[in-house]
């Protein structure tokens, strides 16, 4: 009896450590039930994810990295640097097409120099993409000028702020993009080569897996959603700066691990990511719309950064411990 | 005649050897030269002190940080604790007095180091990528709880009562302030006197004490550290004490040198700063290479490049581009040495 419920309790806890990210978003969606700010309306909804689509855009290309077994910190500096280059490319008079697409093969440039550094190179990718993040802020701070630039385009406006069949246009490019990277990644060579090599390097090498031009692909996957990413934040704002994406990166890759995309390399998924995403900004979104009526205003701003980081550590916690338990059971 | 060639070839590779190897060395001293050349302010007994003043709070912060790189981690809760530390030791300094406020701030600092290593060990977070996510997380929470106990607002140095004259002199005072003797060593500036007394310290506990080597085992395999008996656990839990320690002490060295300290401020990238100059200086990122002369190294170049650019009056944006230029061309140097050898 006693044997049979710890093994019981050991299961469900295996099972929900599997899922985290779903526990996570169904534990917000409760919490939300007992507030006061009804959150369960459409128009929460296309709000929400207009907010998190640029975010889910950069962790479907990270996703790529991290399942090589990698990482890419350079993305926010990437997304600053799309957008600055597109609205002074649109304001020189360039035509909004070509300026995006420019803006776009950016991102591709870099992530095929980021690719070049650490595939070709061997080395490490945390450190040159957190120093490729530091020499692109630069630029993108040179660039700007250290101050916010916007367009008077409404063509480049519209991109991101339009409704296509009744959604934000901004969220079905985000479907768009993440459909396109599910199939890439579950249908093709290319993605199944991702997931051997990640799972392991040598072994992959060995059975004939170009594994370099998989690996540098990866990256040039990740550097241009980055990039788009910034196209379609700068266009929903209209206005492109230096100054945000600091913690873009660390969030993003951290959620892609949050969401089940091991560091380990070679498990998760698009899907998995974007549920990374969805916890993390899920629970920004709800923490700011949390209040009891006669009883809590609404949550302090630093309590909110708080438990945000609570979360990532428990989760990022859990899931160590989760390895760990594992190499001791074997 | 084969035999001679051989030699020739070793000797050739000793001299590439020694380039490659004091690669940074070389660096500085090539920027020196050029800046010198360029600008003659540069040699200037004025901007040798103004150089001596800059060893601030990034040197103490990127000693702790050779540590912890060391050993094959990393560390990201830099912001946040500096901000924590450098929040209630002033806060502290109108309750308790400056001098054990000083000495809270630095207990703290190990207590929160040493907090950072248990939960890495306890969760078995053995490898870096894991140790990265966590420690950011910590800073977050760190950060909020800093901006939680002075609800967010920036504390002013003018406000406080309790007199405090370390914190006054430790940046702007120079030895000739303190023994008021005038000559050439009444220039040096305090905190530099500080990082020196730091330095030789440290480097004796790297160099010469049984546990500092266990540092660079531990780094340089975890696995063979652990099976030849050397407790890696607590090394680990160890090196992020250190850097909590040398944490505290630039957070003390950060808000001297600043009338009004913020806290969303006062750490900001200080993580980034200091990863760059261990790595900059060639200590490996894989662990287990390098030693705390190599981040003055690092440090140095670091604040030459920065005033050598001042001096030339190059754009400020344009400096960050030459910062980052700088990290990526040396670790990717770094990287190409070692994989050589």
């Amino acid at each position: 009896m006693d044997v049979a419920t710890l093994s019981f309790g050991r299961k469900t806890l295996k099972i929900l450590g599997k899922q985290k990210a779903i526990v996570a978003v169904a534990l917000i969606l409760i919490a939300m039930l007992f507030s006061s700010s009804n959150i369960f309306t459409r128009n929460h909804l296309f709000a929400f994810l207009v907010v998190a689509a640029p975010d889910l855009v950069i962790a479907f290309g990270v996703t790529f990295a991290v399942i090589c077994r990698a990482c890419d910190l350079s993305v926010g500096s990437v997304m600053c640097l799309s957008g600055i280059i597109a609205i002074q490319l649109i304001n020189s008079g360039v035509p909004v097409f070509i300026a995006v697409l420019i803006a776009i093969l950016s991102g591709t440039v870099i992530g095929f120099i980021n690719g070049f550094l650490i595939v070709q190179q061997k080395t490490e990718a945390f450190i040159i993409t957190l120093g490729m993040g530091m020499l692109l802020k630069g630029v993108a701070l040179f660039m700007s000028n250290a101050r916010p630039v916007s367009t008077q385009d409404p063509a480049f406006n519209s991109i991101s702020n339009s409704t296509i069949i009744g959604l934000p246009s901004i969220v079905v490019y985000m479907l768009i993009i993440g459909v396109l990277a599910y199939c890439l990644l579950r249908f093709t060579s290319f993605g199944r080569n991702c997931y051997a090599l990640g799972g392991d390097y040598e072994v992959a090498e060995h059975s004939g897996i170009n594994v370099v031009r998989t690996k540098w692909a990866a990256f040039v996957i990740t550097g241009t959603c980055a990039a788009i990413a910034g196209v379609l934040l700068s266009s929903r704002i209209n206005t492109g700066s230096a100054i945000y994406g600091d913690l873009t990166p660390l969030l993003v890759n951290c959620s892609v691990v949050i969401g089940g995309t091991s560091f380990a390399g070679g498990v998760g998924g698009i899907a998995q990511s974007g549920l990374g995403i969805a916890v993390m900004h899920m629970l920004r979104y709800c923490m700011r719309m949390f209040r009891i009526d006669g009883v809590l205003p609404g949550i302090n701003q630093h309590v909110q950064t708080l438990v945000f980081g609570i979360v990532i550590v428990a989760i990022i916690a859990m899931d160590c411990y989760a390895i760990k338990r594992k190499k001791e059971d074997v | 005649m084969l035999k001679q060639e051989a030699l020739k070839k070793k000797r050739l590779n000793k001299v590439g050897d020694f380039f490659m190897e004091y690669l940074v060395l070389m660096a500085i001293v090539a920027l020196v030269i050029v800046t010198a050349i360029v600008e003659p302010r540069f040699l200037t007994a004025n901007n040798f002190r103004n150089i001596m003043g800059q060893f601030g709070p990034l040197s103490f912060t990127a000693l702790g940080m050779t540590f912890i790189i060391l050993g094959g981690f990393i560390d990201l809760s830099l912001p946040g604790m500096i901000s924590l530390i450098a929040m209630i030791t002033l806060s502290l300094f109108d309750v308790i007095g400056e001098v054990p406020a000083m000495i809270f701030g630095m207990a703290l600092g190990v207590f929160l180091g040493a907090f950072n290593g248990t939960l890495l060990v306890r969760v078995g977070a053995t490898t870096q990528a894991k140790a990265l996510f966590i420690t950011f997380g910590m800073s977050q929470i760190y950060g909020a709880i800093s901006q939680l106990i002075t609800g967010g607002h920036p504390i002013s140095r003018l406000f406080i009562e309790h007199p405090a004259p370390i914190t006054q002199n430790l940046s702007s005072g120079t030895i000739g302030d303190i023994f008021g003797f005038s000559s050439f060593l009444d220039s040096i500036p305090i905190t530099f006197i500080v990082f020196l007394f730091f330095l030789a310290i440290l480097f004796i506990f790297q160099k010469k004490t049984v546990l500092g080597r266990s540092i660079n085992y531990t780094g340089g395999n975890f696995l063979a550290a652990e099976l030849g008996g050397i407790p890696t656990k607590r090394i680990m839990v160890m090196i992020y004490s250190i850097c909590g320690f040398m944490v505290a002490i630039g957070a003390i060295a950060a808000f001297s040198r600043t009338p009004v300290a913020a806290p969303e401020i006062i750490g900001a990238n200080y993580e980034r700063d200091s990863i760059m100059a261990v790595v900059v200086g060639g200590t490996s990122l894989t662990g287990g290479r390098g030693n705390v002369l190599r981040t003055v190294l690092g440090v140095s170049l670091i604040i030459l490049l920065s005033n050598c650019m001042n001096l030339m009056q190059i754009n400020s944006h344009l400096q960050e581009v030459f910062r980052g230029a700088v990290l990526v061309t040396a670790i990717w140097l770094d990287h190409r040495r070692h994989a050589n050898a």
